[in-house]
């Protein structure tokens, strides 16, 4: 443009305004769902609020009372053992599967593939139906099954799992709940990584007469590598704010043996109408996810690219 | 710029956007003047209104079968009644912070009424609805009142018994009629499990959500979690009482473990897996919806009493009907209420077809409570469930009611599952835990329970 550089921006604005119009939606939508929402909850932190009388500024106080608050570090707790209880076998399961649908030899691909997605689209109230029938202790299908084999093995008898109503087994009953619903999409990411692999490395290295595991060792694993990285961070954060699996199965219970931090930021805001204290976790909380992410991303540059 | 530009330019734009401009102003200047006022006056026949109504399936659905029987009273008034589910009081509670968007009435539980009362965000029904003060068991209507000024108007309530199934009853010889205290209720599960071979169990108890018998059996014997002043009051003797009826109920065996309101819960309803349930009067209504075959298959008898003697019944749940602060057409909102609630024949009505129990005392004198009903054993359960409803002690609820009934069923879960310790400490605890997290004071030991 041979506009002198002397022009100031107000005016540049002005003249290209058309052009800020064009592209002004995506700003409207993100400063009000957005950016707003962000400010005001971090306002929030700061206060203790009810959603219904007036705000009260009370500084540091709403941290302060989160140090003290053992639901809070229970919460965190459970979500870190969601995070290894689930994403090791929906990771193993997801990587397997996507080697299987990247084989030649498997026929039917497509079938597979959408069959393994279902579970991230099906609806999470059919899904928890379908769960209580299998997790019911007393008329549930797995414990059926448990029952079945008893009769066949009654030298080593079996008891009926309390899947849900009881506090060491609940966490066990969301993760593979977890692991069911999540491994597709993981799946499906680690196939489009696959796919991303030139197979000019396979047929050098075949060349150069590395094996099976050698490929797998050498070539696959390395060049996944950001892939894994990519599922990692989505997974930890999906567990962090996880909801709904928790809230249609076991609504964080029984006591406080399924309350992730998800659920717990929900009943802290939205059942005891404590805003200004959930801001405060959710702001901490997210610091803490930021940092681990960093960490994620830093063990990726270490050697891979 | 200079400012003269920007009026050179509104008045250059063409005369339809000019007039849109000021058509908008003169809609945001009216908005501001049209501010709701307080509810002195009552509605006339001639009272005009379209009033938008928020609640939940079935009282919903009760409340729409009432409008044409209202509207014979008030022609000009038209009610739309939303059932909204399970996503109300969050909208609820938006809608009031946002200051606009609340319904003109809006069903609210007995339970968290407290909540909003003490936000200014209601309408004071005080100079119309005080002529009810003795209409509702006190239990009841204490809750709808914040310093001394009605918020809320009581609806259905939640007296308890214990409906049982009357085939298992009669085929392993268990007589309802000697079941008195909740300790004759504990021998005759034992029975059933004897003679069941183990497979019959008495009643649901969910370990991990303890919090629906807790609170039967709470407001049974005079507990409270809150005394009057809102100190915490749970380490008292009573509530010892009823935590060691729980231990004596889990210790029995005769319980099964399965979440309150789960499917397999429902599921119990018909299968064999528990004889009884020791629950509201609206659980009628569940249990005609899920097994209307079952007709004449079971009969109710009464709360089992603590001690001998004692009061056999209790309260669980129950909702209210309130105005949100920013209705407009208060009058109107309000001639609905009355009818709907402050009317035997609107309350007789709603407890015919939807099984809702009303609150009203006056009703319970209706030859309707009588009546024998053919689904549970031609027994009059009516006059059953409203037998000494005017004894049940008023439970204290505060506006972290919630939060601190989730206390309750988090320690009971964890002392169950690990090994029921003893109930000094598990009060103990909970109280110390309690008056932390809800930055409340404990309330001074009384020497012994009334």
């Amino acid at each position: 443009m041979a506009r002198p550089q002397t022009r100031s921006w107000t005016s540049q604005v002005w003249q290209n305004r058309h052009f800020y119009l064009f592209i002004s939606p995506f700003f409207v939508l993100f400063a009000v769902f957005g950016l707003y929402p962000l400010i005001f909850s971090l306002i929030l932190a700061f206060n203790r609020w009810d959603g219904l009388t007036e705000m009260t500024w009370v500084g540091l106080s709403n941290f302060e009372a989160m140090f003290q608050d053992e639901i809070f570090f229970t919460s965190l707790w459970n979500t870190l053992v969601f995070g290894l209880m689930y994403i090791p076998p929906m990771f193993a399961g997801a990587f397997l599967f996507a080697l299987a649908l990247n084989s030649t030899w498997l026929k039917m691909r497509s079938v597979f593939r959408a069959a393994f997605f279902l579970p991230v689209v099906t609806p999470m109230v059919v899904v928890s139906i379908v769960f209580f029938l299998l997790y019911g202790e007393e008329a549930g299908l797995l414990n059926f099954l448990l029952a079945k084999i008893n009769a066949v093995f009654p030298a080593f008898p079996v008891k009926s799992i309390p899947w849900l109503t009881d506090e060491n087994w609940s966490k066990p009953a969301v993760s593979i709940l977890l692991v069911w619903r999540w491994t597709g999409y993981n799946m499906v990411l680690m196939l489009a990584g696959l796919q991303g692999i030139s197979n000019e490395y396979y047929e050098a290295a075949r060349i150069e007469g590395a094996g099976a595991w050698a490929r797998m060792r050498y070539i696959t694993l390395p060049l996944m590598r950001p892939v894994f990285v990519f599922c990692t961070i989505t997974s930890l954060i999906g567990t962090v704010y996880m909801f709904d699996e928790v809230f249609v199965l076991t609504l964080g219970g029984p006591g406080t043996s399924s309350t992730n931090f998800g659920l717990y930021l929900f009943n802290t805001s939205f059942t005891d109408f404590k805003f200004g204290y959930a801001s405060s976790m959710a702001y901490t909380v997210a610091a803490i996810v930021f940092i681990c992410s960093l960490f994620v991303l830093r063990f990726r540059k270490t050697d891979g690219d | 710029m200079a400012s003269g530009t920007y009026k050179g330019r509104f008045l250059s734009l063409p005369r339809h956007s000019r007039s849109f401009l000021v058509f908008v102003c003169v809609l945001i200047s009216l908005s501001a003047i049209a501010q709701p006022g307080p509810l002195t006056v009552g509605p006339t026949r001639d009272t005009t209104g379209e009033l938008q109504i928020w609640g939940w399936n079935i009282a919903a659905a009760s409340l729409n079968k009432l409008v044409p029987a209202f509207n014979e009273r008030y022609p000009h008034i038209v009610p739309h009644v939303n059932m909204t589910g399970t996503n109300l009081q969050s909208r609820f509670l938006l809608s009031l912070s946002a200051g606009v968007g609340a319904p003109d009435i809006s069903q609210l539980q007995l339970r968290e009424a407290p909540r909003y009362s003490i936000t200014q965000k209601l309408t004071d029904l005080t100079p119309l609805a005080s002529k009810y003060a003795n209409a509702f068991p006190p239990s009841f209507w204490d809750n709808c009142l914040h310093e001394g000024k009605i918020y809320a108007i009581p609806w259905d309530m939640g007296p308890c018994a214990v409906f049982y199934k009357t085939r298992i009853f009669e085929q392993y010889g268990i007589q309802p009629d000697t079941i008195e205290t909740w300790d004759d209720f504990i021998e005759a599960g034992k029975t059933l499990l004897d003679r069941s071979q183990g497979k019959i169990k008495l009643f649901i108890l969910p370990t991990g959500s303890m919090d629906v018998m807790f609170e039967i059996l709470l407001q049974q014997n005079g507990g409270q979690i809150f005394d009057e002043e809102g100190r915490i009051a749970i380490n008292s003797p009573q509530v010892r009482d009823v935590i060691d009826l729980l231990r004596r109920f889990l210790e029995s065996g005769v319980t099964a473990n399965v979440q309150s309101f789960s499917h397999a819960f429902y599921a119990a309803i018909r299968s064999d897996m528990v004889a009884t349930f020791p629950l509201a009067a609206w659980f009628g209504g569940t249990i005609k919806d899920y097994a209307p075959d079952m007709a004449g298959q079971w009969g109710v008898f009464r709360l089992p009493a603590q001690k001998p003697g004692n009061l056999r019944t209790s309260n669980l749940g129950g909702s209210v009907l309130v105005i949100p602060d920013q209705c407009t057409q208060k009058e109107a909102a309000w001639a609905f209420i009355e009818y709907t609630l402050c009317t035997p024949e609107a309350q007789i009505e709603q407890y015919r077809n939807f099984d809702l129990f009303p609150g009203l005392l006056s009703t319970h004198q209706d030859p309707f409570f009588d009546q024998p009903d053919p689904y549970f054993s031609n027994q009059p359960v009516r006059r059953l469930f409203s037998q000494d409803i005017f004894q049940i002690p008023t439970l204290n609820y505060t506006m972290d009611w919630f939060e601190a009934v989730r206390y309750v069923t988090q320690a009971l879960s964890k002392w169950s599952s690990t090994g029921m310790g003893p109930t000094d400490e598990l009060l103990a605890q909970l109280e110390a835990k309690m008056s932390r997290r809800l930055g409340r004071e404990i309330a001074p030991k009384t020497a012994e329970a009334k």
